[in-house]
């Protein structure tokens, strides 16, 4: 069975789980205008911009030959959980024969959710699927801490695309995994490719800190976010996302863990009572989160027209000017030409410069 | 003492609770102050203090609240609608419209009334969920509950009217003005076209942005039905099928009526009228297109924003109609 699953973020952790499965794994190519325009043609025009580029993900995947879809899911009130009722209906009515497999909340509806169960674990025991679904746990936290510090020292390297280069080695180290011992080595190996990364010491009234906010795809999946992360560290700005996988997983799927999401939760209930769907509460939690660990501003990503994100924009320039936090919201659809936003994100950069210049020579 | 104002903005759900809010505060011993129908310069100031992005629908909102403000109530009520039916919820804009009005627009802020609703029914004169209000509003705890009691009465009478056939304004003023009603429409009956006219109240029956389609429906001698017409209980048979229905408990309704009236032989095409920017509509509005694929019956979506040109509205109404006459008669020769 040809298996595949949403583009998002470093895809080795799917792919690697699916691997460990038995399955025959198709890896969609990562999105591309082609894979954009696809995903456009075949959906509805105002569907939030994730889902366009799935479709398109989906369709060159089946091109590909993949017979078995593999996502989330979720019950609202944000769209992105009814995206696989559509993709399916969606793929079938242009004649794909593909299976499209959604994983929601197991106490709503858990004869489903069982069926979903059994169609990826295969013949596998259960000892088996827990342990490759624990292996790629750690996988994917241990990436995560990896990027994480990539993209907060790529600003000072040596020498130019030493950080990108040492990136692409990790995931690879990764893509060799197999099982415990394994992920012991390229864990070795990893901290050492990121200790003999060179980098410049840099006093910290000279830095400029980023946090990366906004609905989880476009944040998550730099191929349709301009590469945000690598603009950012080319300007020379340290950067982290408010979403990385290890912390989506922790705080949906294991409980009693994701302690801190809730915490950016409770920061946010000051401005959004409830949980509004998405990551809108989460948004507002993370600006005044990253106020608190002393960044200089924010760059707010959201695809066209997503309703929760919507939600946040409204509130933001209140909440940048009750904490005095520099907020630059972008809005990301299928038009991917970036001068216009690169535009602002130099202009955002350099005012934050120059307030920290003359903050700091007064 | 003069009575303490509270306004209701005309938007939103305003048409389908209006006939519950209204009397509950009057109950209370308040004033109920009410915008004029939307206009031009509502929807301007709406669109100017509102992101850009946003739909139609909110932008009007926000053009009525501020319309409200300089109207010089005490209190402007904005509820938080959460949930009408288990598991099921609003789009996030209704659920963050109170966060919205008062992180967004600042001069509200003082005024703000808010509560939460969160029922399992239409029904939402439960009166815990007005509880909030209590200190606000200076009112005790049996006041309120008594107001609701009677409130939901009139509620009620609405809704019965409504799925008469009424139009859901038309309901409204039949409970306002306390009209017994008429035996038949005089409208009913004499066209032999009818049509499924879907979508939410505060599209259809907002005169300004769908540039009164009812009443141009109507003009023409056309016959339409509207999800709020419908019984619940039907709307929800009709989606039971859908191993995953949508979260929106409107939504539902209003793909219930469609999937009720695509497989209905009485009436003779579909117009679905949705807004710019409609999260919720744009796969309520697909899964309608492969459903007219599905059973052939005619289905066009009209899209409407703040933009005003009235002509081209009139054109594709007419344009469907005498497609839809064409194709009846061609069907009878």
């Amino acid at each position: 069975m040809k298996v595949t699953f949403p583009y998002m973020g470093p895809v080795v952790g799917y792919k690697k789980l699916f691997e460990l499965l038995g399955f025959d794994v198709v890896v969609p190519p990562r999105p591309t205008q082609k894979t954009i325009d696809l995903g456009a043609k075949h959906s509805p025009e105002f569907a939030c911009f994730p889902f366009k580029v799935l479709m398109g993900s989906y369709i060159e995947a089946c091109n590909m030959g993949a017979e078995m879809v593999v996502s989330s899911g979720g019950h609202g009130p944000c769209r992105a959980g009814f995206y696989g009722e559509v993709h399916e209906r969606v793929l079938h009515s242009l004649g794909y024969d593909v299976d499209v497999v959604i994983f929601d909340e197991p106490f709503l509806d858990f004869k489903n959710f069982w069926n979903s169960i059994k169609k990826v674990k295969q013949n596998n025991s259960i000892y088996k699927t827990l342990k490759s679904v624990l292996l790629v746990y750690k996988i994917i936290q241990n990436m995560d801490k990896y990027e994480k510090i990539i993209h907060r020292i790529s600003p000072y390297e040596v020498k130019k695309g030493s950080c990108n280069k040492a990136w692409r080695l990790i995931q690879d180290q990764y893509d060799n995994v197999y099982n415990r011992k394994d992920l012991k080595k390229a864990n070795a190996s990893c901290q050492e490719i990121i200790e003999t990364i060179e980098y410049n010491q840099v006093e910290e009234k000279e830095k400029v800190k980023i946090g990366i906010i906004g609905e989880i795809y476009v944040v998550m999946e730099s191929s349709i976010n301009m590469e945000i992360e690598k603009m950012l560290n080319k300007l020379g700005c340290e950067t982290e996302r408010s979403q990385y996988l290890s912390g989506w997983i922790d705080y949906n799927m294991i409980p009693g863990k994701g302690q801190e999401e809730k915490e950016v939760l409770k920061l946010g209930e000051k401005y959004i009572d409830i949980i509004i769907g998405g990551h809108a509460k989460q948004t507002v939690g993370h600006i005044v989160d990253f106020k608190e660990k002393g960044f200089d501003g924010i760059i707010h990503l959201k695809p066209f027209a997503c309703l929760p994100e919507l939600v946040t924009e409204s509130i933001i320039p209140n909440i940048s000017d009750e904490i005095k936090m520099p907020v630059l919201t972008l809005s990301l659809d299928e038009q991917t030409g970036t001068a216009n936003n690169s535009t602002r994100v130099e202009a955002f950069v350099d005012m934050l410069r120059r307030k920290k210049v003359s903050k700091h020579s007064a | 003492m003069s009575k303490v104002k509270i306004g209701i903005p005309k938007a939103l759900l305003y048409t389908y609770y209006i006939s519950f809010w209204k009397p509950f505060f009057k109950k209370l011993g308040m004033e109920v102050v009410i915008p004029g129908n939307t206009n031009k310069q509502m929807v301007d100031i709406g669109v100017k203090n509102s992101v850009s992005e946003i739909c139609v629908p909110i932008k009007v909102y926000i053009g009525h609240t501020l319309n409200l403000l300089e109207k010089n109530v005490d209190y402007i009520f904005v509820p938080r609608f959460e949930s009408i039916r288990k598991n099921r919820f609003f789009c996030p804009k209704f659920m963050g419209l109170p966060d919205m009005i008062k992180h967004g627009v600042k001069k509200v802020k003082d005024k703000l009334l808010s509560c939460s609703i969160k029922t399992e029914t239409d029904d939402i004169s439960d009166y815990r969920n007005y509880l909030s209000l209590l200190n606000k509003l200076d009112v005790t705890e049996k006041e309120v509950k008594n107001a609701a009691v009677y409130a939901s009465e009139k509620w009620n009478k609405f809704r019965s009217y409504n799925k008469m056939g009424y139009t859901a304004v038309e309901a409204n003023q039949m409970v306002e003005k306390d009209v017994s009603v008429k035996d038949s429409k005089q409208f009913e009956h004499n066209s032999n076209i009818k049509i499924g006219l879907m979508g939410y109240v505060y599209n259809l029956y907002d005169d300004f942005i769908s540039m009164d389609i009812t009443s141009k429906l109507r003009d023409m001698g056309i016959d339409f039905i509207t999800f709020d017409m419908m019984e619940e209980k039907e709307l929800e048979e009709s989606i039971a099928h859908m191993h995953k229905k949508l979260f929106w408990t409107f939504s539902n309704k209003v793909l219930g009526a469609g999937y009720k009236l695509f497989h209905s032989d009485s009436i003779d095409g579909i117009i679905h009228v949705t807004a710019f920017g409609c999260g919720p509509d744009s796969f309520l509005g697909k899964l309608f297109e492969l459903e007219s694929d599905k059973t052939g019956v005619p289905f066009m979506t009209i899209r409407i924003d703040e933009h005003t040109g009235n002509n081209h509205l009139q054109t594709r109404i007419e344009a469907f109609i005498d497609m839809l006459k064409r194709k009846k008669s061609n069907a009878v020769s």
